[in-house]
């Protein structure tokens, strides 16, 4: 078995994993019953789908965005009108509205470039803002801070997803590709470029790398990313509004990555899917009683920050680093003495 | 370091006991049940306690109905009285057989006043608990943005909402109790006019049930001899509307029209006493609420809107269906809550009794098809709001009649003349 | 009202949101100045003056100027039990790590708030009762006149410690150059624990001083926060005056663009503004540019 695998090679395994994940994938609605259970799964999807940007944004290019939830405003918004009001193909909302969160992503990071750490946090954190009250001030476009209902659902053609499992496995198809894609690039040249950025930009620039490029290129993507995400989300719920796109979000996704781990994807969506599916839990785990599902949602906004404090100060190299670390002691435990530890 | 993890824990630890102790005593839950076994009523309260009633056994699987209510955000103030009302209802059933010898279960879903927080509700009544019927939500912007959910699932809504656009365009799974913006509108228009008022300044929130009501204005407006001199918005939530109404004051308005449901009623009243405004405000349906009073001081004596009857039951005319319906209602709710219902009390008792009153007409097992055709062949229904008769193209069941103009005075609400 | 007496209100209303801005981003700008890092927890500092006086009026029973006072010294308490416990631990990280657990500090302090006070908004009376004063034909609550006085006390009060005590040319020491501070003898972990005590202090006062007339709820802390940095970053952040004047003219701007346009996008004046700075001139408006040496 691991000679096969050996020669495979990493992104071969990755791979195989990705097609196996895609056929567990589908026969998890079949196993499922509760259609309660699929949705609460369907929207961890969606959240692991903006992680994945968010990660390759913060891990690979040492940039962290504090408004993505405006991304993916905007990628559902787009669609939504775009499929509802004006009467498109569902196909052309996917489209636009992660070609115009996209477009959003570049016209923040150009202006952005000069800008350090925390002033380029504060931009992000302004373009969410701004998002989010035109959300809420273009009523006629948008429906206002009551929402937009009746968004369509998922149509390609004559095909349309009508059950909550074909949109679960629809989202978490998507979620698997962008992973595998995104996995990947570490080894590609543009992915190698980008953490050498998060080392040293001066470093990077002697190399003879166009940073400025880089960092538009990494952040244009993350923005689509969150965009894609957006369209998916509003023709699954079928329903948006403003709230669903506040700073309040931005911060959960951040909270997610920096759980996860910087420069960890595995991570991220680990945390990912374990931040969304927490406030749920007797829905998983059987024998879990109400009460503590309710107990978690009632205290679940103290629970994220009183994570994200404690992974900061304890693991900075988040979940990930902590299995990580995790692994190695346990390795280490047999041989105790001459350890130089 | 060690010291310092250890500090943090310890502090963490102080820090979720404090408020967990502050919640003991004052409690905020999100869901409150009010389930029975057989042979007594059990209810229990927010606060953890629980009162048992002796009943006459109602048995067999619950009646499962949701309610998703505004207990927190800006309509918080008119989702506690429906609460309130709804649970007293529940143990009252109970205690009376139950709906054809099943109890009735009734699932309370807090929405915070956000649209987003209604679906998530919606879905969890409707996929999870599997009820039958939905009660709510407590605000306009809300019942729209689930109403997708109900229909697709086929179960009937009795929503609590006062806007127009819940049951216009009409769809035969929604239904509603409070008078709707159609009916006050013109009803507020005409006293505005017979006061010789031709000018009006129009302040509301960006709410649906706000913007629907200065739609409906607007769409009134040419039968009336007013003109809208100025027109400003605020946010659900804001707690300052002195930019708002000094441009107000800067036109030649004589009146101000002021349509929210919310917390912001009260600001708008308060800044404009601070600005010293003379000019009357009109409110809607939205504002017979205590909270106004008590959060615009001064600024609410004079304070003029329309609503139902259950404020001052008198009018219902002492004689009339209406007027024992209610009384019972008001004495039943000041036993139990201390202080008089108001029409959001009543929005959620003919909502919840509607229902009921329909469950009861049919067998013991019925369909939500059922259910649904039972509350639109409901006819000459006596509840608090007024007189409820439902059809295939009316799921508003009011009228003019059902309303009367009151005033606040002296930090109470009176007839207004 | 004539346009004068209009235009008049509306330069009040922009000052009395300028003066809390203006705190706020004091608080912003020497914790800045301190540690390299921005605080989101200066918000939950605005929350907390507010919510501890309503809990002491109502709760301890305390008068209402105690209730402030103990406010404004719980806040300072809890914002040094903050700085403690989650920054000091890695006050040598880089910014954004800094900034993520402020963030994080933030949820986690209105979260608690949530559940020990309630999710509903509280009131807290005037300190004064009484109607508005009429000043150049424009109407002003008594209260905006004690946000006016304790805004300027406070300033006041921080330049004083800043230019003419030995602390506050420690912590101006600090700011500088922390490294070559501590070589001076000064003891740099003392100097940042006073900063947040003092920037926990500017945020109580402004959420004592504004409660009486907005009311005062577990969430109001975050929207505060974004208009206190925009403001600091506005005028300039690491200067104080910069910071205060930042305040003045963002709440005026704010105002002004009600009375020109609509009251739709009073918010998103702000963030425009914060925009517009960090993108053309990022340094702020008062602070000399500073090429950033490689």
């Amino acid at each position: 078995m691991r000679a096969v695998l050996t020669r495979m090679g990493p992104g071969g395994v990755r791979l195989v994993a990705a097609l196996l994940a895609v056929v567990g994938v589908f026969a998890v609605p079949l196993v499922l019953q509760s259609t309660f259970t699929i949705k609460i799964l369907t929207f961890a999807g969606i959240n692991v789908i903006i992680v994945i940007g968010l990660a390759l944004l913060f891990g690979y290019a040492g940039q962290i965005s504090l408004g993505h939830a405006g991304f993916f405003g905007l990628g559902a918004y787009t669609s939504a009108i775009l499929t509802t009001t004006v009467g498109l193909p569902w196909i052309l909302g996917l489209v636009a509205g992660t070609a115009v969160a996209a477009a959003g992503g570049v016209i923040i990071a150009v202006p952005s470039l000069r800008l350090k750490g925390h002033y380029l946090a504060m931009a992000t954190l302004g373009f969410g803002e701004i998002m989010r009250i035109l959300f809420v001030q273009l009523r006629d476009l948008t429906g206002g801070p009551d929402g937009f209902s009746g968004i369509p659902p998922v149509s390609v053609g004559s095909l349309t997803l009508e059950t909550s499992g074909a949109d679960f496995t629809l989202v978490w198809v998507v979620a698997i590709v962008l992973l595998l894609l995104a996995a990947n690039l570490g080894g590609m040249r543009p992915g190698r470029a980008m953490r050498a950025l998060h080392g040293s930009e001066i470093g990077t620039s002697a190399c003879g790398v166009d940073i400025s490029r880089m960092k538009i290129v990494v952040f244009t993507i993350s923005a689509g990313v969150a965009g894609l995400a957006g369209v998916l989300y509003a023709h699954v719920l079928g329903f948006i509004s403003p709230t669903n796109f506040s700073l309040n979000v931005s911060i959960i996704l951040i909270a997610m990555v920096v759980l996860g781990g910087p420069g960890s994807l595995a991570g991220a969506v680990a945390a990912a899917v374990v931040l969304s599916l927490l406030p749920f839990l007797d829905a998983f785990v059987p024998g879990v009683p109400r009460e503590v599902s309710e107990f978690i949602q009632s205290w679940q906004h103290d629970l994220y920050g009183l994570t994200i404090i404690l992974v900061m100060l304890f693991l900075p190299r988040g979940l990930a680093g902590g299995m990580r670390q995790l692994v190695r002691w346990i390795g280490r435990r047999p041989s105790v003495e001459g350890d130089t530890a | 370091m060690k010291n310092r993890y250890l500090a943090l824990l310890i502090v963490l630890v102080l820090a979720f006991g404090v408020t967990l102790g502050a919640v003991g005593c004052g409690g905020d839950e999100e869901t409150t049940t009010t389930t029975e076994e057989e042979g007594a009523t059990e209810t229990t309260e927010a606060d953890g306690e629980t009162t048992t009633t002796l009943s006459e056994e109602p048995s067999g699987d619950p009646i499962k109905v949701g309610a998703i209510l505004s207990l927190t955000g800006p309509y918080a103030g008119l989702g506690e009285p429906e609460k309130n009302t709804i649970e007293m209802l529940v143990e009252r059933v109970n205690s009376n057989g139950g709906i054809n010898g099943r109890p009735l279960e009734v699932i309370i879903e807090d929405d915070a006043t956000e649209s987003a927080q209604t679906v998530a509700a919606a879905s969890k009544l409707i996929d999870r608990e599997e009820v039958v019927a939905i009660i709510g939500a407590t605000g306009t912007g809300q019942s729209m943005a689930f109403r997708e959910q109900v229909v697709a699932a086929e179960i009937p809504n009795v929503s609590i909402g006062g806007g127009t656009p819940i049951t216009n365009p009409l769809s035969p799974w929604v239904f509603q109790t409070p008078w709707s913006n159609n009916i006050v509108v013109p009803f507020t228009l005409d006293y505005v006019q017979s006061k010789g008022i031709s000018k009006v300044a129009i302040i509301a929130d960006s709410g649906g049930f706000a913007q629907d009501g200065a739609a409906t204005v607007e769409k009134f407006l040419p039968d009336y001899d007013i003109e809208v001199v100025a027109q400003e918005t605020f946010e659900p939530g804001d707690t300052d509307m002195t930019a708002q109404l000094t441009s107000i004051k800067g036109s030649d308005a004589e009146a101000v029209l002021m349509w929210s449901a919310g917390s912001g009623a009260a600001v708008v009243a308060k800044n404009m006493n601070a600005l010293e405004m003379d000019i009357p405000l009109f409110g809607s349906h939205g504002n017979a609420r205590r909270e106004l009073i008590e959060g615009a001081g001064a600024g609410g004596e004079g304070f003029r809107f329309a609503a139902g009857k259950v404020l001052v039951p008198e009018s219902y005319g002492t004689d009339s269906e209406g007027y024992k319906v209610a009384s019972q209602f008001i004495a039943d709710y000041v036993a139990r809550y201390g202080g008089p219902p108001d029409t959001f009390a009543g929005h959620a008792y003919d909502a919840l009794m509607i229902t009921v009153e329909a469950m009861r007409r049919l067998d013991a097992d019925f369909t939500p098809q059922e259910l649904r055709d039972e509350i639109e062949a409901t006819s000459g229904f006596v509840g608090i709001g007024g007189t409820f008769t439902y059809s295939a193209d009316d799921h508003n069941g009011m009228t003019v009649d059902d309303l009367v103009m009151y005033e606040v005075k002296d930090g109470a609400w009176k007839l207004a003349e | 009202m004539g346009f004068d007496e209009q235009l008049a209100q509306f330069v009040f209303a922009g000052l009395k949101s300028g003066a809390i801005y203006a705190l706020m981003a004091l608080g912003f700008t020497i914790v800045y100045a301190a540690t390299g890092a921005i605080n989101f927890a200066q918000g939950e500092f605005f929350m907390l003056g507010g919510m501890l006086a309503v809990w002491s009026l109502d709760a301890l029973g305390v008068p209402l100027l105690l209730a402030g006072l103990l406010a404004i010294i719980l806040t300072s308490l809890i914002a040094v039990i903050f700085e403690e416990l989650a920054i000091r631990p890695r006050r040598d990280a880089d910014p954004l790590a800094l900034i993520i657990i402020t963030i994080g500090g933030s949820m986690l302090i209105s979260s608690l708030a949530r559940h020990a006070f309630g999710p509903n908004e509280l009131p807290l009376p005037p300190f004064t009762e009484g109607g508005s004063l009429h000043v150049l034909g424009a109407l002003v609550e008594q209260q905006a006149v004690w946000l006016w006085l304790l805004t300027a006390l406070a300033v006041a009060g921080l330049t004083i410690l800043y230019s003419r005590t030995k602390f506050g040319l420690a912590m101006r020491a600090s700011a500088v150059d922390r490294e070559a501070a501590k070589l001076m003898g000064i003891d740099t972990r003392i100097v940042v624990m006073v900063t947040f005590c003092l920037a926990g202090a500017l945020g109580a006062i402004a959420g004592v001083a504004v409660t009486p007339l907005t009311q005062t709820a577990y969430s109001v802390g975050p929207s505060i926060a974004v208009k206190g940095f925009s403001a600091a970053i506005l005028g300039g952040l690491g200067s104080p005056l910069a910071s205060v004047l930042g305040g003045l003219i963002l709440g005026l701007a704010e105002s002004l663009s009600v009375a020109a346009l609509s009251s739709e996008f009073k918010d998103a004046t702000a963030i425009l503004l914060l925009l517009a700075v960090l993108f053309l001139r990022p340094e702020g408006l008062f602070r000399r540019s500073r090429r950033e040496k490689v």
